[in-house]
């Protein structure tokens, strides 16, 4: 069912006919960018790399993965509309320093090492930062937290990894779990 | 109608009656006087909010929002430095909530002023619970000799629960508690397997304590074109299908329909006229939010319904309400963001349908009998909560990376159980709130300097609160219980205001020596003006108060017509 003809089956359902402003706030779904158009806050170079470090924590299986969910334009998104100009620089320098990292340890930058050498500076930065000191400001777990919630809040993430329930109708306390087979998003 | 020229100061247009605010409190006032047939004017300090129309993230999945529901964090920082502490500012809903920078006011002591800056007030984004008061709240403060005496009692006020709680629609549960009375209900919203399990765990363990689904003005059923929930979830986006209780779904429609309203949006009370002479108020005085111009409405009676500290400040503006040395004091809020929560295992094969939007309540179960009596304090609390599978959201306490995460991360959690307390706050008079002698808003009126701190009685009920909730839920079998109390003491966490519960400042008593309000709502020195908001309360009872607020303000507006109709207004 798309999501016309779902809008059409609520109307029916709620006994109501939708208002022109309610079905145009349903249909107005977000557009993130194309694959190729530039973003606004990292250079070509810098989304490749973030959609890379993206998809290695969320990757795709038999969904796809952080990158087709755009995490990357998520991000950037948030580097110019919402982070304070600090935050933003504090990002883009932890995304510099992954790069750093690669070359001291390969001497190559990140994405030009080889997919299990990606894999293993990746984890050698995760396991960095859980010994960080308190109060400091790993880069890890902020990326980690950043790609979590863009991709699971994308309608990819949301619909396809995991259930979203639209407008359920109505409230059932106890279903088998094998019924619904994911979590709810 | 001619547009009069701006040179000339404009003649005061004259009402029946004034409502000043149009949430909870002021849809009611409306409502009720116009349906008696007074030509009513409605103000509104906030912008129009057309029910449906302006509902404008309403159903919009996460990904329909740019930013995924985050803002900005200057623009927070800058306008939003106060209703940001909820925690509940989004892409979704930032458009109903004052915006700060607009009229600030002073904190001596953190407290967090959280209102709504539109048509229908906070009864857009509001939490729906709705539980009546019982005697052992009204004769709380006579019986331990705090406060003063509430001048009403439960008989009083009980015929006027049922009567808004028809019109509202408040589905909920019967349980004969008589500290927690029944009401008008629909019925009940269903608990999930994992509440209906722990209620009969607490039952066995506990012969004075429930668990029920809340009492909430959330319809499932319908009331005339208003539908039963379709459980979608974030109900504070505005529900077109008027599903739960607010100003646009229900009151303010009705009060349209007689043709007796006219609503002001725009509006800024600046104070009640008050005529000394006459010893009644002749109107208010309003400042356009836009133009900044002043100009006079007329009315026969005026009610302050602007939100507790809204419509105290309006009389600390006004030359009313000064026959004790009361108005401004007693503030309350429930003080809350303590509890408990823990895991149910066992269920992992169970799971829900629908986004189902409130949770279970637990009833007050301290110092209700002599049984139940606590030795360091009195009154009590109830607890909110619900229990559920977190999912993806936890994803940043795991480890790791890669196809494990998202492995994990596509099933549930097992269930938890969460909880937290709403506990009464005690009348104290140095809770207070007064007029900054100097600094006055955009709108000419002076800054409201808030002074307000949780008492000992809190505190020690607190810790109460904490310790009996991971007693109770480590007792019925949850595994991995942890408490947890998020006051900072002076700081921000759970400060006063928090709960969105505030409560007195022109309480209703028993003599104008010791109170604003008499029984009626109506100000001791001038009595065609009335008060039927939060600011009335003498008490703060634990049960969530807006359904009060609606009973007092439908009993005050039958009262003021009928003194009308008697010639006494």
């Amino acid at each position: 069912m798309n999501r016309r003809d779902a809008l059409k089956t609520i109307g029916v359902m709620l006994g109501t006919a939708l208002t022109p402003s309610l079905a145009q706030a349903m249909e107005a779904g977000y557009v993130t960018p194309a694959a190729g158009e530039p973003l606004r806050a990292f250079t070509p170079p810098q989304s490749e790399l973030v959609a890379t470090l993206a998809e290695l924590i969320i990757p795709a299986t038999d969904t796809p993965g952080a990158r087709a969910a755009r995490v990357d334009a998520f991000i950037d998104g948030l580097l110019v509309d919402i982070f304070p100009y600090e935050e933003r620089q504090r990002f883009l320098v932890g995304l510099a320093d992954v790069d750093e990292r690669a070359r001291a340890a390969t001497g190559k930058p990140f994405l030009s090492n080889a997919p299990e050498k990606r894999l293993a500076l990746l984890s050698a930065l995760e396991e960095e930062s859980r010994h960080a000191p308190p109060g400091s400001q790993p880069f890890f777990p902020w990326l980690k937290e950043l790609t979590l919630t863009g991709y699971y809040t994308s309608e990819i993430g949301a619909s396809q990894e995991l259930k979203y329930v639209h407008i359920a109708g109505y409230y059932d306390g106890d279903v088998p779990y094998a019924q619904v087979g994911r979590a709810y998003s | 109608m001619e547009r009069p020229s701006v040179h000339i100061a404009r003649p005061p247009e004259v009402y029946d009656a004034i409502v000043v605010g149009s949430g909870i409190a002021g849809g009611w006032a409306a409502k009720e006087l116009c349906e008696k047939g007074m030509k009513t004017l409605v103000l509104e300090r906030g912008r129009m909010v057309e029910h449906r129309k302006d509902y404008i993230t309403e159903h919009q999945p996460p990904w329909g929002f740019p930013n995924r529901n985050r803002l900005n964090e200057d623009m927070l920082a800058e306008h939003f430095f106060i209703q940001r502490r909820t925690g509940f500012l989004g892409e979704e809903n930032l458009h109903f909530f004052f915006k700060d920078s607009d009229s600030r006011y002073i904190e001596e002591k953190p407290f967090t002023w959280v209102r709504g800056r539109q048509v229908g007030g906070k009864s857009l984004m509001w939490g729906r619970y709705c539980f009546r008061y019982s005697d052992l709240d009204f004769e709380a403060n006579a019986r331990e000799g705090v406060g003063t005496d509430w001048p009403i009692r439960y008989a009083d006020i009980a015929p006027w629960y049922s009567y808004v709680e028809k019109f509202a629609g408040i589905s909920g549960e019967k349980l004969g508690l008589p500290h927690l009375p029944d009401g008008e209900f629909q019925k009940p919203i269903p608990l999930n397997v994992v509440e209906t399990e722990l209620r009969q765990r607490i039952e066995k363990n506990y012969p004075e304590r429930h668990l029920t689904i809340a009492r909430a003005a959330v319809l499932t059923e319908p009331i005339g074109d208003r539908l039963p929930c379709h459980y979608c979830g974030p109900c504070w986006r505005g529900c077109s299908t008027g599903s739960y209780f607010s100003s646009q779904a229900s009151t303010l429609p009705a009060a349209t329909a007689t043709g007796n309203m006219t609503l002001r949006p725009d509006s800024v009370v600046h104070s009640v006229i008050f005529d000394r002479k006459k010893g009644r108020a002749t109107g208010v005085r309003v400042v356009d939010a836009h133009t900044k111009e002043m100009r006079e409405y007329h009315a026969r009676v005026v009610f302050l319904c602007g939100s507790t500290l809204g419509s105290t400040q309006v009389l600390l503006n006004s030359e009313i309400g000064r026959t004790s040395d009361e108005l401004g004091h007693n503030l309350m809020d429930h003080h809350f963001k303590v509890g408990a929560y823990g895991q149910m295992d066992g269920y992992d094969e169970h799971y829900y349908y629908g986004n189902r939007p409130i949770g279970f309540y637990v009833p007050r179960y301290r110092n209700i009998s002599a049984a139940t009596k606590m030795p360091d304090f009195v009154r009590g609390y109830g607890i909110e909560g619900d229990a559920g599978r977190p999912s993806w959201g936890r994803g940043n306490d795991i480890p790791g990376f890669g196809v494990e995460l998202k492995k994990k991360l596509h099933d549930p959690a097992p269930w938890q159980v969460w909880m937290t307390g709403f506990g009464e706050t005690l009348p104290r008079h140095e809770n207070h709130v007064t007029l900054d002698p100097e600094r006055v808003d955009e709108f000419g009126v002076p800054l409201l300097r808030i002074d307000c701190s949780w008492g000992p009685n809190e505190l020690n009920m607190r810790k109460d609160m904490a310790s009996s909730m991971a007693e109770m839920l480590e007792r019925c079998g949850l595994g991995n219980v942890h408490s947890y109390d998020d006051n900072k003491p002076g700081g921000i966490g759970a400060e006063p205001g928090l709960g969105i519960h505030e409560t007195g400042t022109a309480r209703m008593g028993r003599r104008p020596e010791v109170s604003v309000l008499n029984a009626h709502n109506q100000v001791w020195d001038a009595p065609n003006v009335f008060v039927t908001d939060g600011a009335s309360l003498a008490s703060s009872p634990c049960q969530n108060p807006s359904i009060t607020f609606m009973a007092l303000t439908a009993r005050a507006a039958d009262f003021a017509v009928g003194e009308m109709k008697r010639g006494n207004l």
